[in-house]
């Protein structure tokens, strides 16, 4: 790496920050792998331990399970299912290794309650991992949850349709998914870097192949 | 050795009554009165009262010519008697030997107690921080008989010694006037110059015996304790179920806080008592015209602590609407059950972890309902929608998983609670057919041939085909 003296000299007393580089200091943070290398590089590592994270999804069922399901495979504590737009089916997740007697689902219309129930899970030290449906979280309410999970170290993931508007939220990521033949997932805001363009996930691996039957 | 503890409660009801209201509430200076001799006479006092002037005995319009701001109320001996059961209730966890003494007063028993609270100041000890939960003003004396004990107690001069030669002491100062004796029997005795206690028993008994005659003798073989006359200990009960009067109407729930958190706290020494835990509360509001507020509190785990028991009642409460101001409330516990030792394991890590899941469903189904929090159940069917279903979340968390003796199959993440119907044409199929054909046992037969298939937006889709066309049962995602 080649740059002018005088960059080079900013860099060595570190106030230059490089956008494809995670800080030092943050290097040290626990990351949860999320179980798609190419997701992981582009994260700096993987989910960080303690952030609350947007999915935006273009429809529902698009492939944001199939995403989760290597995390929902390793937390060791329980899993809030917080609104779910369908019933988590049993004999699929069992399929998948992820622990049935360790996931709890809560279906609140309340939005208000469901926030509530949403900030006691991240506050329980039984409670790893937050998986939560909502169509659109105000300011507050993401920063109130993310600081909630940032105290207990929680993981925490809402999923919701893609947000029109560009207004900044106190998520560590936001990821917008699509769907071609593959998945595609755009960062549009991540800790460690610069928004990506679109990039494929091969999340497919844990859907069933896909063929066609002529 | 002294082997009797006399706790006396000058002031009890006053005292309890202002133990459900608010601190603030004290200071208001505020008296219990009574009609005694064609009179109404002060009875009870509290602290603020006492400090204006207020003293015992003195009639009501003196005394609130003497202090205008004072608050009279009547003093009902039956509530007296309520109270100093439920007090009772709550030292019967030290104390085994218990005698309820009304109007206000109780007798313990130590010598027994001795070896579990290791001595006799062990006891003692107990007693005052047992007490000290409610703000009650008591007096604590010690004896070599009950009546020793109580006559010190009654006298205020109480003393707490493990040695019998200093109650003795004590007594023989005490003026003819606090022996407990009938009016008369003193004015008997004051005539032939026996003006103390002490005095009394100097004298040859025989010669007592004659002059004042038979029950005089038996009094002092109480107060020397050869003779302790019949008691009927206290038992605790079995069921649970209290009340308490408010002192004023409540408009709202907050209101009620402090008079519940005795009652929880009373909750706590019945389950205690017993060795039981409890999954249920009914908490009753009543109202004026009779009507009743009911209030089912469901705990997702039994338990026995109040501070868990009144957070749960809180959130149960909160949901619940209060239409009419409330006069009195009301506890009763359901389903007690004997306590089961947890499951001890040698890591306790997850022994922990589910505990504090438990509490946490606990408290999510109490401010959301019961239905809401569910968990993911399995069941040895076919049927897809039977074989993997959310039901409402049970403490019994830990059973058998059945999925292992089905066979892993591929099966979709989200299951439709209702099928959907499609159009064929929109979707791609990709994998199939299973054939699923079950449920000829019972009224829900199915004859189903599923297919995953992609949609126009490439998602992956479980559907079927059966007699009435083609439907979408789950998605993969």
């Amino acid at each position: 790496m080649a740059f002018p003296a005088q960059v080079e000299a900013l860099m060595q007393k570190g106030w230059l920050w490089q956008g494809q580089v995670a800080p030092p200091q943050q290097t040290k943070q626990q990351f949860i792998s999320s179980g798609w290398p190419e997701l992981d590089e582009q994260l700096g590592g993987g989910w960080l331990q303690g952030s609350i994270n947007e999915l935006q999804i273009q429809q529902p069922f698009v492939g944001e399970l199939a995403l989760l399901i290597p995390v929902l495979q390793r937390v060791q504590a329980a899993t809030l299912w917080l609104n779910p737009p369908q019933q988590p089916y049993a004999p699929g997740l069992s399929y998948q290794q992820v622990d049935l007697a360790q996931q709890v689902v809560v279906q609140e219309a309340d939005p208000k309650l469901a926030l509530w129930a949403a900030e006691q899970a991240l506050l329980s030290d039984s409670v790893q991992l937050l998986l939560m449906w909502h169509p659109h979280l105000s300011a507050v309410q993401v920063r109130r949850l993310q600081q909630a999970a940032h105290a207990q170290q929680k993981l925490a993931f809402v999923i919701t349709p893609w947000q029109s508007s560009e207004e900044a939220r106190a998520y560590v990521n936001r990821l917008q998914l699509s769907r071609t033949e593959q998945l595609q997932v755009r960062l549009l805001k991540r800790r460690f870097g610069w928004p990506l363009p679109p990039f494929p996930c091969s999340v497919d691996k844990l859907l069933p192949r896909r063929r066609r039957i002529v | 050795m002294n082997a009797w503890l006399y706790l006396h409660f000058p002031h009890l009801l006053l005292d309890y009554q202002q133990a459900l209201q608010p601190p603030e509430a004290a200071v208001v200076p505020t008296a219990l009165i009574q009609t005694r001799a064609r009179q109404q006479q002060v009875v009870q006092a509290n602290l603020a009262a006492l400090q204006q002037g207020i003293r015992l005995g003195m009639a009501d319009v003196l005394a609130s010519t003497m202090c205008p701001q004072l608050q009279l109320r009547p003093y009902q001996e039956a509530q007296e008697h309520r109270v100093l059961t439920q007090l009772a209730q709550v030292l019967y966890q030290d104390i085994g030997h218990l005698v309820l003494t009304p109007p206000h007063g109780l007798i313990c028993e130590v010598r027994s107690m001795v070896q579990l609270h290791r001595g006799f100041h062990g006891v003692v000890q107990r007693l005052h921080q047992r007490l000290q939960q409610w703000p009650l003003r008591y007096l604590l004396s010690s004896g070599y008989s009950p009546l020793a004990a109580q006559l010190l107690g009654w006298a205020g001069c109480p003393v707490v010694s493990e040695h019998a030669t200093e109650v003795k002491q004590a007594l023989w100062r005490l003026p003819i006037e606090c022996s407990g004796l009938p009016a008369e029997q003193i004015a008997k005795l004051r005539d032939v110059g026996l003006v103390t206690v002490g005095a009394l028993l100097q004298r040859p008994r025989a010669e007592l015996g004659e002059r004042f005659g038979g029950a005089l003798l038996h009094y002092l073989a109480a107060l020397t304790g050869e003779l302790i006359p019949p008691q009927s200990p206290y038992h605790p009960p079995d069921r649970f179920d209290e009340k308490i009067e408010l002192v004023a109407e409540a408009q709202s729930w907050p209101q009620v806080m402090f008079p519940l958190k005795r009652l929880l706290q009373q909750v706590e020494g019945f389950l205690e008592s017993h060795q039981w835990s409890t999954r249920g509360l009914l908490i009753r509001a009543h109202h004026r015209d009779g009507s009743t507020t009911q209030i089912k509190v469901r705990l997702a785990r039994p338990t026995w602590q109040q501070g868990e028991l009144l957070q749960l009642s809180q959130l149960h409460l909160a949901r619940q609407q209060l239409t009419q101001p409330v006069l009195a409330l009301s506890v009763r516990v359901l389903q007690p059950e004997p306590r089961q030792a947890v499951a001890t394991s040698l890591i306790a890590q997850p022994a922990t972890k589910t505990d504090e899941l438990t509490g946490l469903i606990g408290r999510l189904q109490a401010r959301l309902g019961e239905h809401k929090v569910q968990q993911l159940h399995t069941a040895m069917d076919w049927r897809p929608e039977y074989q993997g279903q959310l039901q409402p979340w049970q403490a019994t968390a830990g059973q058998p998983q059945v999925t292992q003796r089905m066979p892993r199959l591929r099966r979709p993440y989200w299951l439709l609670a209702q099928a959907q119907p499609i159009l064929r044409q929109q979707w791609q199929l990709q994998w199939g057919p299973e054939r699923i054909v079950s449920g000829w046992w019972q009224a829900d037969t199915i004859q189903r041939d599923y297919y995953i298939a992609v949609d126009r937006q490439y998602r992956q889709g479980w559907i079927y085909h059966c007699s009435d066309g083609w439907f979408l049962h789950g998605w993969f995602s």
